[in-house]
């Protein structure tokens, strides 16, 4: 296999919080344009994995290979949390994190803040500059927001909004910078079985528009079966088995991590 | 109803209020005209004056409290150091105004940096706590540096004088206030409907979020105690040039309680609101409460006025005075709504 093929590689990644392993020499790798999961019991450290990737937690041990948007390879370990995002990868979170008290494109405009150049200055003067910029922006975000289907209600505030539409939000907020790589927490957590099948249409055709990979966390089996290519399951902070969903289906040790071992 | 709501909420932000802000501040700059007259009472100029004054300080906090999330209590303390500051340039140093004015802003901003630094380590309480000490130190200072503050006797300063020969009077100066006032207004309206706006406003709703979308924290906290600060001492050289006196004891905790209520009462993360605050915590007592029978002759009958409108508003309006106005809308509303049903049965 070419050592570029792949966008994200993870290797030996460990951290301990106290006693407990979270993440135990994790490795595994996602290819390009792959739509890859992260499956595991409850408390086996999913999010934890994301948080190590996304530099929110230091690992103990590893390192995270990251192919960014110029192409090169770069390990992430040891970036702060804000510089993640100018490589080319967004994430979203288990509880979404948006802002109650701005209207749905101002949520959908944080995503693109790095875009954002002008100076204090300019901002405090609306000069030409910071006008011309938060109205390209604002465009950008109006169409964002018509593709998720989510236009009609742009000027409205978040507060209040519909579970699955937070989601929805959230979820054009990552997509304002045309990343490599959307991280997704959990999406269809909390979803009725419509909204569900509605969100794994959105993530393909995501994943065709921009050209992108994507990486996430479910419990929903259905739900990852039906949309990733591959499966990473693991339990306790170790890798239990990588493959296609009908591998990880048939893997006896995945079977045991969420059902328990049959009658001795 | 949620739709409507929404509706109403969607209409009044799509406008900018520029205009409204300005024909404030024309109504503002007719007030030393009435006085003239003597259709005004001379000492309540001087009250809306203070009260402009603290609305430009309190504009400052809304930032800082309301978008950012932080907190502070030094607000006093720096608003005192600008007048300070602009009492012992143009008095002692004899420098222009506009010297003064960059000094005493700047001065201050760049200790409020510092703060900022504070504010990285320690949140909440702790940080309120820790911005009370420094204003204290300040204060402290004012009493002890005699040489440049002459102690507890405080400081004497003159109306300005702009550009070297515009010597202003009491008017003058009173304009001076508005215009300033209404330039701040316009300046934060504009930044906080900016990306740095939202950007404060991410950081104080989901510091995980702020950091996911490329909000550096360490960056946006500081830049918010800059702006907060700048605001305080630009009130405190304003204040300086209009009250021209200033002394330790103007600048103690009670006052940055008093400008917290502000923007409590008034509305948080709202101009026009921060407006109403200032003028409901400083304008009220003085020019209502003191002019009525029994009520004007109890000592301190503005705490007991705030405290209870503090408790009155933190129970039916959370957000401010200011939301009231969605109340009359929504009133309007339903009014209009049961006229309509009747003439339809009739």
């Amino acid at each position: 296999m070419n050592n570029h093929d792949f966008i994200l590689k993870i290797e030996d990644l460990s951290i301990a919080f106290g006693g407990l392993k979270a993440v135990d020499s994790l490795s595994f790798e996602i290819k390009e344009k792959e739509i890859f999961g992260l499956i595991g019991p409850n408390g086996a450290g999913k999010t934890t994995v994301f948080n190590c990737i996304t530099q929110f937690y230091k690992p103990d041990r590893g390192k995270v290979f990251f192919k960014n948007k110029d192409g090169q390879v770069e390990d992430l370990v040891g970036k702060r949390p804000h510089e993640i995002i100018s490589k080319g990868l967004v994430r979203t979170f288990q509880n979404i994190e948006l802002i109650r008290e701005l209207s749905v494109i101002d949520n959908v405009l944080v995503g693109s803040h790095i875009e954002f150049k002008a100076s204090l200055l300019s901002q405090l003067f609306r000069l030409p500059k910071a006008r011309r910029e938060e109205r390209d922006l604002r465009k950008k975000a109006e169409e964002v927001l018509k593709y998720m289907g989510l236009y009609h209600i742009k000027d409205q505030l978040v507060a209040g909004q519909p579970y699955g539409i937070l989601k929805k939000i959230e979820l054009a907020r990552t997509l304002m910078l045309n990343p490599k790589l959307i991280i997704l927490d959990e999406p269809a957590a909390g979803l009725n079985d419509t909204e569900t099948i509605e969100l794994m249409e959105i993530v393909k055709e995501i994943r065709e528009r921009l050209n992108t990979t994507i990486l996430l966390v479910e419990h929903d089996m259905k739900f990852v079966n039906n949309l990733c290519d591959r499966i990473c399951a693991i339990s306790f902070g170790k890798l239990l088995a990588i493959g296609s969903p009908e591998e990880i289906q048939a893997n006896e040790e995945v079977q045991i991590a969420y059902l328990g071992k049959g009658d001795e | 109803m949620e739709k409507r709501e929404n509706k109403l909420i969607q209409v009044y932000k799509s406008k900018k209020p520029y205009s409204d802000y300005i024909l404030f501040g024309i109504l503002l700059i007719i007030l030393p005209i009435l006085v003239d007259f003597g259709l005004i009472k001379y000492s309540y100029l001087t009250t809306i004056a203070s009260i402009l004054i603290f609305s430009i300080v309190a504009l400052g906090l809304n930032l800082l409290v309301g978008y950012s999330g932080l907190i502070s209590l030094g607000t006093a303390g720096f608003m005192g150091l600008g007048t300070y500051l602009a009492a012992y340039i143009t008095k002692d140093l004899n420098l222009p105004f506009e010297i003064s004015l960059l000094i005493s802003v700047l001065v201050p901003m760049v200790i409020g940096i510092l703060t900022g630094l504070v504010s990285l380590r320690i949140e909440g309480y702790y940080l309120a706590i820790a911005t009370l000490a420094i204003s204290e130190i300040l204060r402290k200072g004012f009493v002890e540096f005699e040489v440049v503050t002459n102690g507890f006797s405080g400081k004497q300063a003159s109306y300005p004088t702009l550009l070297g020969f515009l010597e202003l009077g009491r008017n003058g100066s009173f304009i001076m206030i508005v215009v300033f006032l209404i330039g701040i207004m316009i300046l934060t309206y504009n930044l906080i409907n900016s990306y740095t706006g939202r950007a404060l406003s991410t950081m104080r709703g989901s510091e995980a979020a702020a950091q996911a979308m490329g909000i550096n924290i360490f960056k946006y906290r500081l830049l918010a105690f800059a702006v907060a600060v700048a605001y305080s001492a630009l009130g405190g050289v304003l204040y300086m040039h209009f009250v021209k006196y200033t002394y330790p004891n103007a600048w103690t905790l009670t006052l940055s309680l008093n400008i917290l209520a502000v923007i409590i009462i008034g509305g948080i993360r709202s101009i026009p609101g921060t407006i109403l605050g200032a003028f409901v915590v400083f304008g009220v007592p003085d020019l209502i409460l003191k002019r009525l029978p029994i009520i004007g002759d109890i000592d301190g009958a503005a705490y007991i006025f705030n405290g209870v409108l503090i408790i009155i508003i933190i129970l039916f309006y959370p957000l401010g005075l200011i939301h009231i106005r969605n109340d009359l809308k929504k009133i309007k509303f339903k009014l209009r709504k049961r006229k309509e049903s009747y003439s339809e049965q009739s």
